[in-house]
């Protein structure tokens, strides 16, 4: 059977009234599961593999696929109105969504982050349909050596997301980087920093501290305003209104991060969080007033946003033509394949056609009705602002709080959180960007671990870096990037 | 002096409450009282009807010391919901996740169980691997095991132009230099991945102190091998299955003492077939905590060959590509003695005991 | 020659680095690897020692909004402290009392105790809330959270 029928059986399938319902049920539970706190996609198709045993298999997975990327689409709500990020990937949109529902522009925040989301999930789809089969190779060409030059790439970003003093920002990251070598080391086994205790041998989730850093760190300046209310009038806030010219600024990071998320999401390990974050800092990078970025920036929270629900159909190219979870996510997805008797892998397109097309066009459908049920219900969400402060601190509190508890069900974990909470408060307080630390926690332990198998593959040798393609591009581009921002500088205050 | 107030209220409130959960939970012996707590009644129950034979009284809780998902989350899932779909067990059964560090955290959270009727967790090898690495206090010694329900085997693959045609070519090669050939599992070193491979590495006679051994998470274990980062991924069977169906992979030895049924499955050699002798199972099954009530085992150790017999569950297990290997209580607590004191001696002669 | 937060904030991490690196000394060695578990955070530690000496002896030159930000009056110092009490309590208590009374004590008395002074709607809120949430999780999702002394 061709790829030209097979799409179209795909099309019959996602186009069937049972298939478009089941689409339906997906992204609507998907959204609701990612708005609220702490469960993110793996807990929602846990949730719902017992649902679907001994129903037809196509239609399953087309389900759990939209509760895949609605998750991720619903996930944006609670980083933009809260600065709680409800899922991971979600993280980075929070930079510039919650300023801008700050200056009472929450609607507005909401609707570039569902217009966004659904241009991502679109353009990438169309992408996933055209090359799924030809990008099988990309997503298993890179080797430890290609991810460690990877990884340094975005790390060397660190120095363009920060303001103010280069010192406290580089700090910051590597504070952030020592958190994250807490926890069993992988390549030895050694525990390292864990205090004897057990709760530190998995080392520290990442929501756990990006909810400290942002979620409860910004309660303690809500409690220090908590008379006043927030920017902007009850009306405005619910407002949905997108000029053309705010049109026109999205639209070059929409264009630009389906096609960036959509390959990061490809590769094994990256997701949706290190797509989002490395997008954000691409754009910022691009950009001609980058001062704009972190004070609600209509780029700043497009590009995000449009990053990691690419990178969520970039996901499904490895996982459907070869058979290779990349994500803790799709390993979730692969357990859901074996238990309707499907076994993915690089035979499932040829055996099972309508499984992969279909899961693929349905995704087409899944957006659109992501939007349609995201953007009416705007206004009422944005309303949460006007919840009077002190409700909403406590509410904001509470989310964090089950979020944290929902993943890892350990009260030690809550103690966490509220440390990393002072912790970043106290930050703020001295200046200290947040940003940073965040990305070199996530970017950080990957970068460890890549490097130590390179070198273990090597027995030792450098000369590993230099040998593939690949990582030799991205260390160039590292470099690069590195000095460009310096020489900049040095630039600019020749002309001052 | 309204703030004072609330705080004080709240305090107050707190401590009743407290005081309340406390009195609960301390009569049942364990101050976790999270699926506990409608108390002293129902504890008393347990050990039940006259006639000695013990029944559950209140709802069952199945630990699965992993994230959702995983080997041993599917297995407790599937497990509890046959088990009610068939009718099995009555009383509901719900799965509970206490995920990291390779199980230890949900064994502390066992431990703290003891006594208890109500409360099974899933375990397999890492359960006798992690306490021997030092990374975890507990281990099968102090929870009863009640009944191993599956098992699955090992494989060794390579990429489909490798130079080894079989397993004694690779090991040939890794006797003379060790240095040159990178095994790749998914978990950390003298854990399951890793030590399949040097049990069979040290039958045939390799050094195992200069095996190179790489951990990648996230399925980059396949990855590395399709793009010749590393040469030997040490893995489960089913996890390679497909991309030997698929001619990206090849399969040098499968771990089982036989070849095994199924398509695909029936083509991979074993290593005995090859010479070299020995095996190595990925035993799965369900524990209690330490002092359970010998009648509740009893019950258990019935319910669950039950489930082991039962068409439904075969099933699950072709799905997955399980493989059936019931053991009672008696029999699966010797195996376990004699298969830690094997994996001790070769932890040893790593030196990763701790 | 503590002036100056750069100073203080300096010292402090200073003494973080050594403290980090003196541990990392401590990691045990691995025989089999080229680059070691300890490597790593051998390098960060160093480097935070160095960058802390450079933070040492940073000028201060925060912009005036900066300094605004670290003066809080005394009466926010308490409003943060009495909020940071609650939430110890109420982790405290969490998997003891149960996830529908802590949440519903926690949310009223936070929301009273920071000035919210309708005691009717908070209290309905209070209660709404953790249980519709409470029911989505455990019969919905079939997440557990703690129930405590509730029977339910």
């Amino acid at each position: 059977m061709g790829a030209i029928d097979g799409i179209l059986t795909g099309f019959e399938v996602a186009f069937s009234w049972q298939g478009i319902m089941f689409v339906l049920l997906g992204v609507f539970v998907g959204t609701f599961i990612g708005m609220l706190p702490g469960l993110g996609p793996i807990s929602a198709i846990a949730i719902m593999i017992p649902i679907t045993y001994g129903m037809d298999p196509s239609l399953a997975l087309v389900m759990m696929a939209g509760v895949y990327y609605g998750a991720v689409f619903g996930g944006s709500t609670s980083s933009i109105l809260l600065n709680a990020p409800g899922i991971s990937g979600t993280v980075a949109s929070s930079f510039d969504g919650y300023p801008m529902a700050q200056q009472g522009k929450a609607g507005k925040a909401l609707a570039i982050a569902a217009i966004s989301s659904f241009a991502g999930g679109t353009i990438s789809v169309i992408l996933l349909m055209i090359f799924a089969p030809m990008l099988a190779s990309v997503a298993v060409s890179f080797g430890p050596p290609a991810y460690f030059a990877l990884m340094l790439l975005g790390l060397t970003a660190i120095s363009s997301l920060s303001e103010g003093s280069t010192i406290k920002a580089l700090i910051s990251a590597v504070v952030g980087f020592m958190i994250a070598t807490i926890g069993i080391d992988p390549q030895t086994g050694t525990a390292r920093f864990t205090f004897d205790s057990a709760n530190l041998l998995d080392g520290i989730d990442f929501l756990v501290i990006a909810l400290g850093l942002f979620a409860i760190a910004e309660v303690c300046y809500l409690v220090m305003n908590r008379h006043k209310s927030m920017g902007g009038s009850g009306k405005d806030i619910g407002s949905l209104k997108i000029t053309k010219d705010d049109a026109k600024e999205m639209s070059g990071p929409i264009g630009r991060h389906s096609i960036l998320g959509f390959i990061l999401g490809i590769l094994p390990g990256a997701g949706a969080t290190i797509a989002s974050f490395i997008s954000y800092i691409t754009e910022k990078r691009m950009s001609k007033n980058p001062e704009e970025f972190g004070k609600g920036s209509i780029k700043g929270l497009a590009a995000p946003e449009t990053s990691n629900n690419a990178a969520t159909s970039g996901a499904f190219v490895p996982l459907l033509s070869l058979g290779i979870p990349g994500s803790g996510t799709t390993a979730v997805m692969l357990g859901a394949f074996l238990v309707l008797g499907l076994q993915p892998g690089p035979m499932l397109m040829g055996d099972r056609p309508e499984v992969f097309w279909g899961i693929i066009a349905s995704m087409y459908i899944g957006n659109v009705f992501l939007l349609i049920l995201n953007l009416p219900l705007i206004p009422y969400i944005a309303r949460i602002l006007t919840i009077p402060r002190p409700m909403l601190i406590s509410l904001v509190l509470m989310f964090s709080l089950i979020g944290v508890y929902a993943i890892s069900f350990s009260v030690f974990d809550l103690y966490l959180l509220v440390a990393f909470g002072v912790l970043g408060y106290l930050m703020r307080m001295f200046a200290f960007p947040a940003p940073p630390f965040i990305l070199a926690f996530i970017l950080g332990g990957m970068m460890e671990q890549s490097f130590r198998q390179s070198m273990t593959i090597s027995n030792g040798q450098l000369s590993i870096f230099f040998e593939s393609n690949i990582a030799l591009s991205l260390i160039a581009l590292s470099v690069l990037s590195f000095a460009f921002p310096i020489v900049k500088n040095l630039r600019g205050k020749k002309k001052a | 002096m309204k703030k004072i107030l609330a705080l004080t209220m709240f305090a107050m409130l707190v401590l009743f409450l407290a005081a309340c959960g406390g009195d609960d939970s301390s009569e049942e012996g364990n101050t976790d009282s999270e699926s506990e707590g409608n108390g002293s009644e129902e504890a008393s129950g347990d050990s039940g009807d006259s006639n000695g034979a013990w029944t559950p009284s209140e709802s069952i809780e199945i630990v699965a010391p992993a994230g959702a998902g995983g080997g041993w989350d599917t297995t407790a899932r599937m497990a509890a919901q046959t088990m009610t779909e068939e009718g099995i067990i009555e009383q509901d059964m719900g799965v509970v996740n206490k995920e990291g560090a390779g199980g230890a955290i949900g064994w502390a959270y066992m431990a703290e169980k003891a006594g208890s009727n109500h409360n099974l967790f899933v375990s397999s090898s890492p359960i006798l691997l992690v306490p021997l690495n030092g990374q975890s206090e507990y281990g099968h010694e102090d929870f009863t095991p009640i009944a191993n329900v599956i098992a699955g085997y090992g494989a060794f693959a390579v990429a489909k132009d490798a130079k080894w045609d079989n397993l004694n070519e690779l090991f040939e090669d890794m006797k003379e230099d060790p240095q040159s050939v990178t095994v790749v599992g998914t978990s950390s070193p003298g854990s399951m991945d890793h030590i399949q491979f040097v049990r069979f590495a040290k039958a045939a006679g390799v050094d195992i102190t200069k095996i190179k051994y790489v951990s990648a998470p996230d399925a980059g274990g396949v990855t590395q091998v399709l793009n010749g980062s590393a040469d030997v991924y040490s893995t489960g069977v089913s996890e390679i299955a497909e991309q030997v169906r698929a001619d990206k992979l090849r399969v040098l030895a499968v771990t089982s003492e036989e070849r095994l049924d199924g398509e695909v499955l029936s083509t991979f050699p074993t290593a005995k077939e090859q010479g070299i002798d020995e095996t190595f199972v990925n035993w799965r099954g369900f524990f209690g905590p330490n002092d359970m009530d010998p009648a509740a085992v009893k019950f258990y150790e019935k319910k669950f060959k039950e489930l082991s017999d039962s068409e439904a569950f075969a099933d699950i297990r072709a799905n997955y590509g399980w493989n059936e290997m019931y053991m009672g209580s008696e029999e699966y607590k010797e195996f376990l003695d004699k298969e830690k004191q094997n994996l001790k001696e070769i932890l040893d002669e790593l030196g990763l005991t701790k | 020659m503590l002036k100056g937060v750069n100073r203080k904030i300096g010292l402090i991490l200073f003494l973080l680095s050594a403290g980090y690196l003196y541990m990392s000394f401590q990691l045990p060695t691995y025989p089999y690897i080229p680059v070691d578990a300890d490597a790593v955070p051998k390098a960060l530690g160093w480097v935070l020692l160095v960058l802390s000496i450079a933070l040492f002896f940073t000028k201060d030159n925060d912009t005036e909004e900066q300094k605004a930000k670290r003066h809080i009056p005394k009466k926010d110092v308490m409003a943060l402290l009495g909020v940071l009490g609650l939430l110890i309590i109420y982790i405290f208590l969490f998997e003891i009392v149960g996830f529908i009374l802590m949440t519903t004590l926690f949310v009223f008395f936070c929301s009273w105790f920071l000035g919210y002074k309708k005691h009717w709607v908070n209290a309905i809120v209070s209660i709404v809330f953790p249980v519709f949430l409470y029911s989505i999780f455990v019969f919905l999702l079939q997440i557990n959270l703690p129930q405590g002394i509730l029977p339910i």
